[in-house]
């Protein structure tokens, strides 16, 4: 049975007609096209299909469709043009310099995961960034340079908030 | 074969395919979207071993949305294929060998239609006896599984495919009359890949008959040459595009041939794209696995420390097909004894047929396995004489000159001593050694720290011609285009391709774009294994390349009126005598204008050894990388849990091209070796995998891996481009023994059996969890009833 799922994606209102049992992950790639999000194990262990909903990091394999009904869902397809503070295109960007993709399939996943965790704690510990990742598997990497990726993110932002500041105090 | 000094080569670099796979953008073969396109669900095994008596589809065809229904019928010679013994099938015939071997495809309109599709067929199948185990096989009424005459055959084992030997002297003679010996076996447990990404494939009909695959493969070439022979038609009419791969490890190969040949057919049948795209669970069920083994090591050594021979025998669950594990056993082979110099060797490597899925690569291909016992053996002797374990393996390791295990000279730098001492040095091992077990002393959480340290032989060997092709070409717009018949699965290739075009020619890398490899623009350069795409085509992208950056110098000098050896070049610019700088663009451009054609094709090969199978001697390689690994970890007493608190590393991989990318491969490599020695294990329940996602199958997270030091040791080599070797596989190697070792200095309890879990640090076993592979049933429909499918 098809049912009208309504929301916010990647910043631009959306409306779908879609069937009422499938996933978040399932709506995303096989009826919006938005393949940046990934599946990796669908039961919720693996983290390549992290989408921020309503600002928050969730595994769109476990969240029926309509449940994102009048909500607000951001993809890695949207994340590079948030504009706000930061855009994610710095964190992506350290992702590719600090050498943390590699096979990159776990990589939007774990994007995600590393804007959530800075937006929520702009400047993690490295122990904090290692459990803000937890949930996100990746078999290529070893994680160090993952978490060398966000951490660089972290410092590069609170560097420009200074330098925001002290420009503004200038003025 | 350097003429001017690196710019791009050995300097931080970004992986080529970095942004667009971090911005969601990189396309995965399940990441296609076709008009048209067609879902596809398989009839698979729902038990380990059975004759197919009956297969109807018809009721399956009659199914609303279904398009066509495919069994080992519509493939030649009943699809069968594999390399290089031909046991395996595209669909299973005759007889199913495996739980989850796929028996017949189902394209339709949508994935709902071709459930139905699927168990609308008709299949009867008789049960035969099952082998859960390589004892079993071995039994003299074992059920024979093979359809082919095995080299066991020969002397009443049919179940033995082959066995793959080294007869370096006699040792036995030298361990019975040696002071020291140790005789002991060790077991090492199926691994699963556990890429990320599941498999998947797209097949695209073309109106002359022709067909397109895009795959997650990482041998294009070999799976356009099964897919054009069981399809029935020539390598021409069939095209195979390496889309992204989303990790490999040795693990997309014949299942994803296996793949490319069934929605091929499908896709012709119908005239339609059709898709293919495996749940994690599919994945695991049907996909190989490294293969388990038991290594029975005997060794003798005086009381000084010294290894006098080693006599070696191993035993590999290949599964129910052969596939690669014949190569991988010929590598175990090679390396069974390690690194070290001995009066003689001697090595058996059997491969066994069971029901438990199959064996083909996996990282390490045998060696994985070999290092995993023989480190584990040579703590023991240490422990025997009472030596330092590094002390002892100083003491015997091989060097420049010396004979390795196989009897083969070593004619190369070898890096194994530093990369011993740098990591002794790094992690304060003498002063662990001694104190952790002082302290440990009544206490609940007790410290160890292990060694390990290996060679591991680089590229084919004596499997096969070590060769590659690369195309180069400027374009119009003076962009570089390259081609390479080897593949980057994740591994960072093309962006080591990228970088030596750019040092060669004197162009930035943002000019170079290296093609995803499609055997209609690239050349055939054999299968992507043996991590020797930077050595191999590292090398076929410089000949090729070095043609045109000689033509380029010619143009150069022709504009500013000199001899071309009064050509000098930084970065971009010619400068000639006067010192005027010319940019690439000019040049380029003034070549074109000379009429020179700026395209040029190189190939590369390592050169010819000669490995004899029936005698068992020979130089097996050109070249070795070595490495050393310690890991210091925690064991609760109470529990059993095993915790890795540092692990350093050390590897000697020759020069290092792409320093993010070699790390990066280092650590992922380490944690896949810490997954190994601690947790991964596929279990097997009569034929049954009880873990078939990753609630079951634990694989390390980011919260399992510690703080990994690590460092390159540049011992330089000859016939690598700028000397490099190669990274990718031997950087799990150390990890597993060393962990064990490190075990058994925390608690005086030696295991031999991974992964190390804590039932069997505990008990000294494992606890095998018998549910009858409830999970494996599930997935296949146990519940639901199994359709129209009758066990009789
Ligand atoms: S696909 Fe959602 S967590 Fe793995
Ligand atoms: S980069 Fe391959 S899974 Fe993370």
């Amino acid at each position: 049975m098809n049912t009208q799922i309504k929301f916010t994606l990647n910043g631009s209102p959306v409306m779908v007609e879609a069937p009422g049992e499938i996933s978040l992950l399932r709506l995303l790639r096989d009826h919006l096209n938005l393949t940046g999000t990934k599946e990796g194990c669908a039961i919720g262990e693996c983290g390549a299909c992290s989408v921020l909903l309503d600002g928050r990091v969730v595994n769109s394999c476990l969240v029926l469709a309509p449940q994102v009904n009048g909500r607000e869902v951001v993809t890695i397809e949207g994340l590079g043009q948030q504009d706000g503070a930061h855009s994610a295109s710095d964190l992506q960007a350290a992702f590719v310099k600090y050498g943390a993709v590699q096979c990159g399939y776990c990589t939007p996943g774990l994007v995600i995961a590393g804007e959530a965790l800075l937006r929520s704690n702009p400047m993690p510990t490295r122990a904090e960034i290692i459990d803000g990742i937890a949930g996100n598997l990746c078999r290529c990497t070893g994680y160090q340079q993952i978490v060398d990726a966000i951490e660089q993110t972290a410092l590069q932002r609170a560097e420009r908030t200074q330098q925001h500041a002290a420009a503004k105090v200038q003025e | 074969m350097l003429r001017h000094t690196t710019h791009w080569v050995t300097k931080p670099a970004n992986r080529v395919d970095g942004p667009d796979k971090a911005n969601g953008k990189a396309k995965y073969a399940g990441d296609y979207r076709v008009p048209g396109q067609l879902a596809t669900r398989a009839l698979r095994s729902p038990i380990p071993h059975a004759r197919i008596l009956r297969i109807d589809t018809s009721a399956a065809l009659k199914v609303p949305g279904v398009l066509a229904v495919i069994t080992s019928d519509d493939f030649v010679d009943h699809g069968r294929f594999g390399f290089p013994v031909a046991d395996n099938f595209i669909l299973a015939y005759q007889k199913v060998r495996y739980v989850g071997e796929g028996i017949a495809i189902v394209a339709a309109v949508d994935a709902e239609a071709a459930e139905a599709g699927v168990r609308a067929i008709e299949l009867d199948l008789e049960a035969l006896p099952v082998i859960e185990d390589m004892e079993q096989a071995l039994l003299p009424d074992a059920p024979i599984i093979p359809d082919v005459v095995t080299e066991g055959s020969k002397h009443g084992q049919p179940n033995i495919c082959l066995t793959q030997i080294v007869r370096n002297g006699d040792p036995e003679p030298i361990i019975d009359a040696s002071p020291v010996q140790l005789d002991q076996t060790y077991a090492t447990p199926f691994q699963e890949h556990a890429y990320l990404e599941p498999e998947a494939v797209l097949s695209i009909p073309n109106p002359d008959g022709s067909v397109i695959i895009y795959a997650c493969d990482q041998s294009p070439f070999n799976n356009r040459g099964v897919a054009a022979a069981v399809l029935g038609l020539p390598q021409d009419k069939v095209r195979v595009i390496q889309a992204i791969v989303g990790g490999s490890f040795g693990g997309k190969d014949e299942v994803v041939y296996q793949m490319s040949a069934q929605t091929a057919k499908l896709a012709l049948l119908t005239n339609r794209p059709v898709s293919m795209v495996f749940s994690r669970e599919e994945s695991i069920m049907v996909s190989y696995k490294r293969d388990a083994s038991q290594i029975r090591i005997r060794l003798g050594a005086d009381r000084d420390g010294t290894l006098q021979a080693a006599r070696v025998e191993a035993w590999l669950d290949g599964g129910a097909y052969s596939a690669e594990t014949v190569l991988t056993a010929w590598r175990a082979a090679m390396h069974l004894a390690g690194a070290y110099k001995y009066q003689a060797v001697k090595g058996d490597v059997h491969v066994l047929y069971t029901n438990n899925n199959y064996s083909s690569a996996f990282r390490g291909f045998g060696n994985t396995e070999a290092v995993a016992c023989i480190e584990q053996a040579i703590d023991e002797i240490a422990e025997q004489v009472e030596i330092d374990p590094i002390d002892l393996r100083l003491k015997n390791i091989i060097g420049k000159g010396d004979q390795t295990m196989t009897g083969a000279t070593l004619n190369q730098e070898v890096g194994l001593r530093a990369c011993l001492e740098w990591v002794r040095q790094k992690s304060d091992w003498d002063r662990k050694r001694r104190e952790f077990p002082l302290q440990n002393k009544g206490r609940r959480y007790q410290k160890g720290i292990g060694v390990a340290c290996y060679f591991h032989g680089m590229g084919l060997g004596g499997e096969g011609t070590d060769f590659a092709n690369a195309t180069v070409a400027i374009e119009r717009d003076n962009s570089v285009t390259l081609t390479n018949g080897l593949t980057d699965y994740g591994t960072g290739a093309r962006t080591v391709f990228t970088l030596i075009a750019a040092d060669v020619l004197g162009a930035r890398p943002e000019r170079i774009k290296v093609l995803l490899t499609d055997t209609e623009t690239a050349i055939d350069s054999g299968p992507t294994v043996a991590s020797r795409a930077s050595v191999v085509g590292g090398n076929a992208t410089r000949v090729a390349v070095e043609k045109i950056a000689q033509l380029l110098t010619f143009a150069a000098a022709n504009l500013l009126q000199c001899a071309p050896a009064q050509i000098l070049r930084d970065k971009e610019a010619f400068i000639g005598p006067d010192e005027e700088p010319v940019d690439f663009d000019t040049v380029v451009n003034h070549a074109r204008k000379l009429g020179y054609v700026l395209s040029a094709h190189g190939r590369w090969q390592l050169p010819v050894i000669h490995w004899d199978f029936a005698k068992g001697t020979g130089t097996p390689y050109v070249g070795y990388t070595f490495g050393a690994a310690i890991v210091e970890v925690t064991v609760h007493s109470g529990t059993g849990r095993v915790q890795a608190d540092r692990i350093w590393a050390a590897h000697d991989i020759g020069k290092v091209l792409f320093p993010e990318g070699a790390y990066g491969q280092l650590y992922g490599g380490i944690t896949q070796g810490l997954g190994y020695g601690l947790m991964e294990e596929v279990e097997f329940n009569h034929g049954y995998i009880h873990n078939v996602n990753f609630d079951d199958y634990i694989i390390p997270t980011a919260m399992d891996v510690p703080p990994i030091e690590a460092t390159f040791i540049e011992a330089p080599f000859h016939l690598g481009p700028y000397g490099a070797k190669n990274v990718a596989e031997p950087s799990m190697l150390g990890v597993a023994p060393a962990l064990a070792n490190a075990v058994y200095h925390a608690t005086g309890k030696r295991i031999r059996e991974l992964p190390l879990t804590p039932e069997r640090v505990l008990l000294g076993h494992a606890l095998h969890n018998d549910d009858h592979g409830d999970n494996s049933r599930q997935w296949l429909g146990y519940g639901k009833g199994l359709g129209n499918v009758r066990v009789i």
